[in-house]
């Protein structure tokens, strides 16, 4: 086993111990330790994610694709399932990412969940979750794949749920389970379209021969494509498969940041980057995935403008900034996609930990309209949000601007159709300014709230009776539901040591890959990419200058016009609210996906099974088949116990005339 | 010089090819011999574990000669790695009953040189009929085999039903015997040869053999007499009640052992010496292996008795091997052989736990016997729930890579509807191993309801004079439960690493040189 090898095994490895450890030493674990354990797994194996990174570079460019097989499951009937994985500059990107931000959460979770009852149980799915994850970034071969992507899926459900005593919250784990299980379904029937032709599970041997095994625009891998973009879709959240990511945000912050904006909903992202052969092969279904990405970027920024919830509006920027991605790596420019999935995992997991921070102040109130100037109490995680907002606004030299121009830069460099692609994405920068800055406005500026002027006189708010905020549901604080405490940034300084450290990280991340100047993130991915023919290419010069200049006048508009309408002119939302009444409650419904999945899928699945139930079932089935079947079995059961006398006679006679068959048999065969 | 030429040659001996054979026959003479002495120390534990010991060095010998493909005895038996698979199997097999009857009650009844000398012989009889390449020395194997186990179920003797089983087994087996060796004389008579390839060389020059009737009369008594002892429908009857009756540690060593023999030989003989007369006997032995699935899994819905259940549940398995049988091809063999080896795994697990249970409650080995286990020995119910699991094909067990790879042998065969077959048979089958699963973990455990029935005491019923006492009361058990941890654990294992497994059956397909 090479180096590169071990380290990757072990990368899986230890947050998987670090599960096994918490969850099995659960009652002996006193105190905080189960937090130490686990963050202790994830810092291991992020050293060696690292070091898995150093050995990798060590080869040369044309070796940096490794293949770790640890054993071979299965190699009958031309299944060739092994348990192996998929070490290159891809997975090695997605295992830094994914075990980077999975330990600053961890490290910020420590604080942020201390009197949750549930605390051992959260670090045990937390380590789960991370291990789910990388599996399924370093899956080797699509079984590998499917089981990460199920792992994940079922991480999510758990972590949703986690305070599974208040039904909002468990009813929301349940609805991204049901979704995620659509997408499910999509990748495993899109997988068995690939295999039908190449005869292979691995992806490098898929790759190898996809030329030969498909026409380009095959229908059947077509069809394959868009199926596995149905699972992309589903985890990723894009339209109309993202009604579950505003609802997970039921689940704890850290969950949200974690699973909800840095790792689990870019696995669609990083689904497309790693098929990119078959997508190449199959333009239709790569244009399905960039015009629904460009879809889903523009509708969730016009519903973050409307939305009160603290969280749901972060959650829909996710999904905005997520159909850059899935925009980005579908029309060929998988750098500047992956790039910007770095720096979203960075912006987004900050924000979401300023966002954690400010709702323990509000006691677990999320709603925006209760909030305001907290500025002056919370200066820390005013300014982290500020940088986070900043780097999600696309403003210059934070490091969402590079990473979200350069996408833009590449599609618009494609020309054609693709000119269409380029003007939304702009138009969504614009929608991305007001809403991060109307958040931040309305959260920390204005006249300070009781809570606020509670926490200046340094108390943490804490009601007197505890409820739901959505519901107002009265709760306790035993397992099952939110802990007493509460905790901010400012006094604790396990949740400060993450922030800080991802607020540096979202400062200096678009460092990396500034156009004409560095490429570090392109130069690292070639291997990956090596292949392809979309991936070597630079937009053009002038195209540079006036994107850049166009992304940073763009954003700040957005930040002027949210400026103009909330901090200036404080009727001002309200007199807009009134004019266009229509549109907000269209946007406020959230333009109405939920009822139209409920009327297109729920109600006809409902008609169709109080019918199957009623009709079908009872007469049909009960009656027919099960009735039937069923007194068969039973009636040659007792039959075969009737011959089962205990004479021997009997068994003699029997034997004698079997065999008198089989004679029989043979001789009218000769 | 006249009297130098006049010698008759004898063959030539390969001992070292012979060696497994060798070191069970010689340990079944010694432990003989040393159950004579009166120390009790010495045929309580020197004699079991001397069987052990000889078992383990033929297991040993077996592995040293891996790879080996040569005649043995001037051609009577073959050496190749089906022969040395097969032997392991036994060994594995005789070793776990060994073990398992430790401080059994049969043993004791039966003397321990004895008893043991008789599984020891068992086994040699099983490694010769393997190793057959001769109708002469099938049916000599089959004998050698058949015999001590006849003895063997009637070891407990102070217990009707362990003399009832083993009469029964005794005159049904010996129609069968007789069944066979008719069958077996008159393909010789059509062939006019007794040697598997002199008999291959027959049929494939063609000549209208084919369709001859004497030699087909003769392919249906073999499969009428090897059907017997591999239990396929309809001449299976005996195995429930032989199974039932039979001392619980015997039970074990015939459902796996016994089986494996059975096709180690089907096996051997069809697709070797009969390879090319195969769209002859292909069509019936798939209409039986049909037929033994579904009695099989029928019969077994109704059954309350452990050992009952098995036994018709390893009458459906053999239905299920039997269709790797048909094909005749080497993927066929290969999926059978596999089948062979995850199926001993499977059924040790199961009956050693069934051992401690009749040992522990009064209730024999009665499906209520295993209420509350789940609560009360996780270390038994562990090993109960993945042996039935592994014996339904649930995936991520061994069983269900073998159902996998037996199927897959099908489709590839053409003989998809057997396929379907299989899957059905195990859709019925779940229905009573769900049931065992369900008794471990959803029932309370029954301490006082069994106490206030006053239900008679367990294993050892002194119906007849002289009943030991002996034999009741929990006792220290742990081997039992050893057999059982380590099967149980070794079923997950070969289920999620199959590919050693695959590798040893992959060279066992390969010394057969079937397409």
């Amino acid at each position: 086993m090479t180096s590169v090898e071990l380290f990757a095994w072990l990368t899986l490895g230890f947050p998987l111990a670090g599960m096994l450890a918490v969850a099995l030493g659960a009652r002996k674990l006193p105190g905080r330790s189960p937090a130490y354990v686990a963050t202790g797994a994830m810092a291991l194996s992020f050293a060696s994610a690292v070091a898995t990174l150093i050995s990798l570079q060590g080869l040369g460019e044309e070796h940096r694709q490794v293949r770790a097989v640890a054993w071979d499951y299965a190699k009958t009937a031309g299944v060739d399932a092994q348990l192996s994985l998929l070490v290159d500059p891809l997975s090695v990107f997605m295992i830094l990412v994914v075990a980077g931000v999975s330990t600053l959460i961890h490290v910020y979770s420590i604080a942020y969940l201390d009197s949750d009852r549930g605390y051992t149980r959260f670090f045990a799915y937390l380590n789960f979750f991370v291990f789910s994850m990388l599996l399924l970034v370093l899956a080797g071969n699509f079984v590998m794949l499917i089981v990460g992507w199920a792992f994940v899926g079922a991480a999510s459900y758990m972590l949703i749920s986690f305070w599974y005593r208040r039904t909002t919250a468990t009813n929301a784990g349940i609805k991204a389970f049901i979704i995620n299980v659509v997408g499910d379904v999509g990748l495993v029937l899109g997988t068995y379209f690939i295999f039908r032709h190449t005869g292979s599970l691995d992806f490098l041997a898929t790759f190898e021969g996809i030329k030969e095994d498909f026409a380009s625009n095959d229908p059947d891998l077509v069809a394959g494509c868009i199926l596995l973009l149905v699972g992309a879709f589903a985890k990723s959240a894009q339209v109309p498969l993202h009604t579950w990511l505003p609802d997970a945000m039921e689940g704890p912050t850290p969950v949200s940041a974690l699973i909800h904006a840095a790792t689990m909903v870019t696995a669609g992202v990083y689904l497309i980057a790693r098929m990119h052969p078959l997508f190449e092969l199959a333009p239709t279904a790569a244009d399905v995935g960039a015009v629904i990405g460009c879809l889903t970027l523009l509708i969730a920024g016009t519903i973050a403008i409307a939305a009160t919830d603290l969280k749901r509006v972060i959650a829909y920027s996710t999904m905005s900034q997520i159909g850059y991605m899935i925009m980005a790596v579908s029309a060929g420019a998988y750098a500047a996609g992956l790039f910007h999935l770095m720096t979203h995992a960075f912006f987004k997991a900050l924000l979401f930990m300023a966002a954690g921070s400010i709702i323990a102040a509000m006691a677990g109130q999320q709603s925006l309209d209760k909030m305001g100037g907290f500025k002056k109490a919370m200066p820390f995680t005013y300014g982290c949000m500020v940088i986070g907002g900043l780097a999600l606004a696309g403003i210059p030299p934070f490091s969402g601007f590079f990473s979200k121009d350069e996408i833009l830069l590449l599609i618009g460099d494609r020309g054609g159709w693709y000119w269409g692609l380029y003007v939304a994405g702009y138009a969504g920068a614009f929608l991305t300014g007001v809403y991060t800055f109307r958040m931040i406005f309305r959260a920390f500026w204005g006249a300070p709230v009781p809570e606020a002027l509670e926490l200046e006189e340094g108390h943490i708010h804490h009601p007197e009776v505890h409820a739901n905020p959505a519901t107002g549901e009265v709760e306790d604080t035993d397992v099952g539901f939110p802990g007493p405490e509460h905790h901010i940034a400012e006094r604790e300084t396990s949740m400060k040591v993450a922030m800080g450290t991802l607020a540096f990280l979202t400062i200096v991340g678009g460092l990396l890959q500034i156009p004409k100047v560095t490429h570090v993130i392109d130069r690292f991915l070639e291997p990956s990419f090596h292949e392809s023919a979309l991936f070597e290419r630079e937009p053009s010069g002038g195209l540079i200058g006036f994107g850049l200049i166009i992304g940073t006048v763009v954003g700040l508009a957005g930040i002027g016009l949210a400026y103009v309408i909330w901090v200036k002119n404080p009727g001002m939302s309200e007199r807009i609210r009134e004019r266009s009444r229509g549109l907000h409650t269209f946007l406020v419904n959230t333009w109405y996906f939920d009822e139209l999945i409920d009327f297109t899928v729920v109600r006809p699945a409902q008609w169709l099974g109080s019918f199957a139930q009623q009709t079908f079932e009872r007469v049909f089935v009960n009656g027919l088949l099960v009735g039937g079947a069923t007194g068969i079995v039973r009636a040659g059961s007792s039959a075969v116990r009737a011959a089962q006398t205990g004479f021997l006679r009997y068994y003699a006679a029997l034997l004698v005339a079997g065999m008198a068959g089989v004679i029989f048999y043979f001789l009218l065969a000769s | 010089m006249m009297f130098a030429a006049s010698t008759i040659a004898g063959p030539e001996i390969d001992w070292a090819g012979l060696s497994p054979l060798i070191a069970v026959f010689a340990g079944a003479l010694f432990v003989l011999m040393l159950g004579l002495l009166r120390s009790r120390a010495v045929r309580e534990i020197l004699v079991p574990s001397l069987s052990i010991v000889s078992l383990a060095v033929a297991g040993g010998l077996s592995v040293w000669q891996w790879g080996e493909r040569t005649d043995l005895l001037a051609g009577a038996l073959r050496l190749d790695e089906l022969t040395l698979v097969l032997t392991l199997l036994f060994c594995v097999a005789g070793i776990a009953t060994v073990v398992l009857s430790w401080r059994h009650v049969a043993p004791r009844e039966a003397a321990h040189g004895e008893y043991h000398a008789l599984l020891l012989t068992s086994i040699a009889g099983m490694i010769v009929l393997v190793a057959a390449q001769n109708l002469v020395s099938v049916f000599l194997g089959f004998e050698l085999l058949s015999i001590p186990l006849y003895v063997l179920c009637a070891t407990e003797m102070r217990r009707a039903s362990s003399l009832e089983s083993g009469l029964k087994y005794l005159v049904v087996g010996s129609v069968g015997s007789a069944t066979l060796l008719y069958g077996l004389a008159f393909v010789y008579g059509a062939t006019g040869a007794t040697d598997f390839a002199a008999i291959a060389a027959v049929l494939g020059t063609g000549g209208g053999l084919a369709s001859d009737p004497l030699l087909l009369t003769g392919v249906a008594l073999t499969i009428v007499g090897l059907g017997f002892k591999a239990s396929v429908a309809p001449f299976h009857q005996w195995t429930p009640d032989v199974y039932e009756g039979a001392p619980t540690p015997i039970t074990a060593f015939m459902a796996v052992a016994t089986k494996a023999a059975a096709f180690g030989v089907i096996l051997r003989l069809f697709d070797v010496a009969l390879i090319d007369v195969s769209l002859d006997w292909g069509p019936p032995l798939a209409a039986l292996a049909a037929l033994t699935i579904v009695v099989g899994n029928v019969g077994a819905l109704g059954q309350s008795s452990l050992k009952r259940l098995l036994a018709y549940s390893s009458v459906a398995q053999a239905g299920y091997m039997l269709a790797g049988v048909v094909v005749a091809s080497r993927l066929g063999l290969q999926a059978t052989v596999f089948y062979l080896a995850v199926y001993l795994v499977m059924n040790l697990a199961a009956f050693a736990v069934i051992v401690a249970r009749e040992r522990d409650t009064p209730l024999g080995d009665d499906i209520s016997s295993l209420n509350g286990l789940g609560a009360t020995r996780p270390m038994l119910a562990w090993p109960m729930t993945i042996a039935m699991l592994a014996l339904a094909g649930f995936p991520a067990t061994a069983g269900f890579i073998g159902k996998f790879y037996l199927i897959d042998a099908a489709v590839d065969g053409s003989y998809a509807w057997l396929a379907v077959f299989i899957v059905v048979g195990s859709m019925i089958s779940l229905a009573y191993y769900l049931k065992v699963i369900a008794a471990i973990w959803m029932r309370p455990a029954e301490e006082d309801a069994s106490a206030e029935l006053a239900l008679p005491p367990p294993a050892a019923e002194p119906v007849l004079s002289g009943g030991s006492d002996e034999a009741t009361g929990a006792r220290a058990q742990g081997e039992v439960v050893g057999v059982a941890v380590l099967f149980g654990a070794l079923t997950i294992v070969l289920g999620v690493v199959p590919s050693p497994l695959f590798n040893l059956v992959r060279d066992a397909g390969e010394a057969l040189g079937l397409l």
